[in-house]
C-alpha cells in the first residue's frame, strides 16, 4: 500500500541524499488559546521538520500562528496537542527543569531588544555567558567578536540608554549568539536595522549554520534578507500552508517544466503547483494505480523505479518503465477517463502528487497562457 | 567561589542605576528604620528609667518584701530581717533603705504660689549608710545632718516642684513643706523620674522618721524597711551568700541578685502594665510601614524591567536565580537603608534624651534588634514582590 505522507513535497522531506539530523520536529501540533467557551484554536495540526544547520524562515499574515509555533518551539508555551520534539526532547510535558536547560541551548532575538538598562553592552551579553558557564576568556573574546562584528566596538561599555535603537537590537543579537546556541529563534531581529547592519546579522546566522550547524528559525517580513532563507514557510490561518524547502522546490520545478503540457508555465506558476504537491510513498510490489480505477492524482517520481502494466483483457503485459523525474497518470485526468494501465513499485519509491483539481486547473491556466502568447503574436503580424 | 564572584552584580547594577530612585526608596526604609529605632529607644529608656534607683544603689543582693511586686508598691519588711543578714558571713554590710511616697507631698511655699502639694518619693537612709553610689549626693551628705534637711532630685517634675535648681542659697530660700512640715532643700542630686515617680527626695533617716511618723502606725516608724541593702566581700561568691541569706530569712522576703531584682522590675513593667505591648504595637507599625515601602520598591523595580526578566527566563534562568536576585536586592536595600535610619535615630536619641530627661541610649542588643527586623521587613516583603517576577511570560516577549 501506499502510504500518503503529512508534510508537502517541497518540504525536501524525502528528497536524496544525506539527511542531515532534525533539531525541530513538529508533528500534529494543535494549540489553544483561553479556557472554557472562550477557547479557541491558534493553530490547525501542524507538521514541521527542521534539519541541522538550516535557515528557516517564517512568513504570514498577522495572527496566522507563526509566532505561537515559534513560541512552542522556542518551549515559551506549553504544548496542548501533539508531539514537539527539540533537539530530541519531546516538549509536551516536560518538567522546568528539562525546560530550563533546553532553554540554555537555545538563542532568543525578540523584536524589542529587552536590554538591562543598568547593564553595559558587554554585560548585558555576558548574562548568556554566565547561564551557560561559559570559561571567561572564551566568553571574552567572543562578546568581543560579536560586537565587534555588528559594528559596536567603540561601544562595548555603553548602557543602553547612551546606544541608538539599531546598536540596541544588534547588542540583543549578540546576547542571542555569544553561546553558540544549536538553534537561534528570532522574531524580526533586522527590522530596526539598516541595510548594513541587517545584512550583517544574516551573514552571522549563516556562519553560525555553516560552522556550528545552527538552525536558524525567524519570522521576518524583511524582503531583503530573503535570499539567506534554506526553507521558507508560510502560515495562514493558524495552518503551515506552504513548507518549501529551496533546493528541493527548484528540483520539482525542473521536472515539472519537463512535461510538456506544463512547459509554458512560468517559474511562478511552477512553484505554485510544486507548493500543491503532496508526498507518497510505497515498496517494491505496491501497486500505485490500477487499471480501470477512476484517476484522482497525478503522479511525479521522486526516487525510485515503477513498472507499467497493461491488461488487454486476456493478459497482463508489461509495457514500459518508468524512474526518477518522469511522471504517469495524466492521462485519466485530462479525457476524465479511468485509469488505462495498473503502476507497480519497482523498488522503495516516492512520489509527489498532484491532485485532479489542482491539475485540471493548471492546465486551464498554461491552455489560457499559451492562448495569450499566440494571440500577442497574432496581434503583431 | 571564584565563579560566583564573576558573576555580574545585576541587584546592586539594578538598585544604583537610578540614583533619585534608589534615594527615594532609602528615604523610605530609613524612615522606617528611625521609627522602630524610636520605639525600641523609648521602650528601653522607660524600662530603663524604672530601674535607675536600683542602678545608682549600692549592694549586690538585695531583700525585697515578697509583697511588692514593683518599687513602687510600698509593701515592707521588719528591720530585724536586715540586721539579721548583716550577721551572715560573708556579708560585709546590711543597709536599710526607707522611701514612702503616699504620706510624701511636697509643696511650695514661695508667696505667691499656688499652694499646692504634689507627691513625692521621699527616700531616708542612715547618713553613715551610704547606700547609692551618685558622687553628687555623697558629696552633700553633710548637709543633711542638720535635721529637718533634704536634697531634691534635679530631673523632678518643674511643673509640680518649681524649685530654683541652679541656685543652692536661692533653692535654700525657698520656703517647702513636706506631708505638712516644714523642710529645708539644701542641694540638689541627680536621680530621674519614673512612671511611677514624679520626683524624688533624700534625707537622713532621722528626718525622714520625723516627717512620716504614721508609716507605722504603733512604734518606730523606722522599724519597718522598704528595702535591705547588701554589701558583700567576695563577688565571685554571690550565688552562695545569696542561698545562704535565703535560708536564713523568712519566706515573706526575696533575696534578689541585682540582676534578678533589676529583671523582675523591667518584667512587672514590661507584662503587668500596657506598656509592652504600646511598644509592641509601635514596633509592628514601623515593620509594616517599612515593608509597605520595601514592597513598593521591589515590586516597581520589578515592574519596570519585566521584558528584560522575562528574557533572562527565556535564555533559561531559573526562578531560584530570581529569587536570589531579589532576596539579594531586599538584603542591599536594607542595609543601605540601616545606616541612614541609625545615624539619624542617634541624633533623635541626644535630642530626646536632652528634652525629656530619659534615659535614651543606641545599644548594640537594640541596634541588632532592629537591624534584623529591618532585614526581616526587606526579605519579607522582597518574597512577596517576586510573585511578580516569576508571573513573567516570555512567550509574550514575540
Amino acid at each position: 500500500m501506499a502510504v500518503t505522507s503529512p508534510f508537502p513535497a517541497t518540504s525536501g522531506m524525502f528528497a536524496d541524499g544525506a539527511q542531515l539530523p532534525k533539531t525541530v520536529k513538529v508533528h500534529g501540533i494543535n494549540h489553544y488559546f483561553g479556557e472554557g467557551e472562550l477557547r479557541t484554536q491558534a493553530l490547525f495540526d501542524n507538521f514541521l521538520e527542521v534539519r541541522r544547520g538550516e535557515i528557516v524562515i517564517m512568513t504570514g499574515p498577522s495572527g496566522s500562528g507563526k509566532t505561537t509555533l515559534l513560541t512552542l518551539i522556542g518551549t515559551l508555551r506549553t504544548v496542548c496537542e501533539g508531539s514537539l520534539l527539540v533537539l530530541g526532547n519531546e516538549l509536551n510535558g516536560a518538567s522546568r527543569d528539562q525546560v530550563n536547560r533546553l532553554r540554555q541551548e537555545l538563542g532568543f532575538i525578540f523584536q524589542a531588544h529587552n536590554l538591562f538598562g543598568s547593564l553595559t553592552a558587554y554585560q548585558n551579553v555576558n548574562m548568556a555567558c554566565e547561564l551557560v558557564g561559559m570559561e571567561r576568556k572564551e566568553s571574552d573574546r567572543r562578546i568581543r567578536m560579536l560586537l565587534e562584528r555588528l559594528g559596536l566596538g567603540e561601544r562595548i561599555d555603553y548602557k543602553p540608554d547612551s546606544l541608538s535603537g539599531g546598536q540596541k537590537q544588534r547588542v540583543a543579537v549578540a546576547r542571542g549568539l555569544v553561546h553558540n546556541p544549536k538553534i537561534v529563534l528570532a522574531d524580526e531581529p533586522t527590522a530596526a536595522l539598516d541595510k548594513e547592519s541587517g545584512r550583517e546579522v544574516v551573514t552571522l546566522f549563516q556562519e553560525m549554520a555553516t560552522d556550528h550547524g545552527c538552525t536558524v528559525i525567524m519570522v521576518t517580513h524583511d524582503s531583503r534578507i530573503l535570499d539567506v532563507a534554506d526553507r521558507i514557510v508560510k502560515m495562514e490561518g493558524g495552518r503551515i500552508k506552504t513548507d518549501s524547502a529551496v533546493q528541493e522546490t527548484s528540483v520539482i520545478c525542473e521536472f515539472l517544466q519537463q512535461f510538456p503540457l506544463f512547459s509554458s508555465l512560468t517559474p511562478t506558476t511552477l512553484t505554485e503547483v510544486a507548493d500543491m504537491m503532496r508526498v507518497e510513498t510505497a515498496e517494491q510490489g505496491d501497486t500505485i494505480i490500477r487499471q480501470h480505477d477512476p484517476g484522482e492524482l497525478f503522479y511525479l517520481i521522486r526516487t525510485g523505479s515503477v513498472d507499467v502494466l497493461v491488461d488487454d483483457g486476456k493478459q497482463t503485459r508489461k509495457v514500459a518503465q518508468l524512474k526518477e523525474g518522469q511522471y504517469f497518470g495524466e492521462a485519466a485526468l485530462i479525457r476524465d477517463e479511468p485509469r488505462n494501465a495498473t503502476i507497480v513499485a519497482r523498488e522503495h519509491c516516492v512520489f509527489y502528487t498532484l491532485g485532479k483539481a489542482d491539475f485540471t486547473r493548471t492546465l486551464e491556466r498554461a491552455a489560457s497562457f499559451r492562448e495569450e502568447i499566440q494571440q500577442a503574436l497574432f496581434s503583431r503580424s | 567561589m571564584l565563579a560566583t564572584q564573576r558573576k555580574t552584580p545585576l541587584a546592586w547594577k539594578n538598585l544604583t542605576h537610578d540614583w533619585r530612585r534608589l534615594a527615594v526608596a532609602l528615604a523610605g526604609i530609613a524612615f522606617a528604620v528611625l521609627l522602630m529605632f524610636t520605639q525600641v529607644g523609648f521602650q528601653n529608656a522607660l524600662f530603663d528609667s524604672q530601674v535607675k534607683i536600683i542602678d545608682d544603689m549600692r549592694g549586690d543582693i538585695f531583700l525585697v518584701s515578697r509583697a511588692k511586686y514593683t518599687l513602687a508598691a510600698e509593701k515592707r519588711f521588719p528591720l530585724a530581717l536586715v540586721e539579721r543578714a548583716a550577721g551572715v558571713p560573708g556579708v560585709t554590710g546590711a543597709y536599710p533603705l526607707y522611701s514612702e511616697l503616699t504620706l510624701s507631698r511636697l509643696k511650695n511655699m514661695t508667696p505667691g504660689r499656688r499652694s499646692k502639694a504634689f507627691p513625692i518619693r521621699s527616700i531616708g537612709f542612715h547618713l553613715n549608710q551610704p547606700v547609692f553610689r551618685n558622687r553628687d549626693l555623697n558629696d552633700q551628705l553633710g548637709k543633711l545632718r542638720v535635721r529637718g534637711t533634704a536634697l531634691l532630685d534635679r530631673h523632678s517634675r518643674r511643673a509640680n516642684f518649681d524649685f530654683p535648681l541652679d541656685d543652692d542659697e536661692a533653692l535654700a530660700a525657698s520656703p517647702a513643706e513636706l506631708a505638712n512640715q516644714r523642710i529645708d532643700l539644701v542641694g540638689t542630686f541627680s536621680l530621674g523620674t519614673d512612671f511611677a515617680h514624679d520626683g524624688n527626695l533624700v534625707m537622713s533617716a532621722e528626718t525622714f522618721a520625723d516627717h512620716f511618723p504614721q508609716r507605722k502606725q504603733f512604734g518606730d516608724p523606722l522599724s519597718v524597711v522598704d528595702l535591705g541593702i547588701v554589701e558583700i566581700d567576695d563577688p565571685a561568691k554571690l550565688q552562695d551568700i545569696r542561698d545562704r541569706l535565703d535560708a536564713i530569712i523568712d519566706d515573706s522576703v526575696f533575696v534578689l541578685t541585682r540582676d534578678a531584682f533589676r529583671e523582675q522590675e523591667v518584667n512587672f513593667w514590661h507584662t503587668s502594665t500596657p506598656i509592652g505591648i504600646v511598644f509592641l504595637a509601635g514596633k509592628v507599625i514601623g515593620f509594616i510601614v517599612g515593608m509597605v515601602i520595601c514592597y513598593q520598591v521591589i515590586y516597581s523595580d520589578i515592574a519596570d524591567h519585566m521584558p528584560e526578566f522575562a528574557t533572562l527566563k527565556a535564555m533559561g534562568y531559573s526562578r531560584g536565580y530570581f529569587i536570589k536576585l531579589i532576596v539579594g536586592e531586599a538584603v542591599l536595600l536594607a542595609l543601605l537603608g540601616f545606616i541612614p535610619g541609625s545615624i539619624v535615630s542617634y541624633g533623635l536619641y541626644h535630642a530626646l534624651a536632652g528634652a525629656t530627661g530619659l534615659l535614651m541610649r543606641m545599644s548594640v542588643p537594640s541596634a541588632s534588634l532592629v537591624l534584623v527586623l529591618t532585614l526581616a521587613m526587606c526579605i519579607g516583603s522582597g518574597l512577596l514582590a517576586v510573585r511578580k517576577l516569576l508571573s513573567a511570560d516570555p512567550a509574550s516577549l514575540f
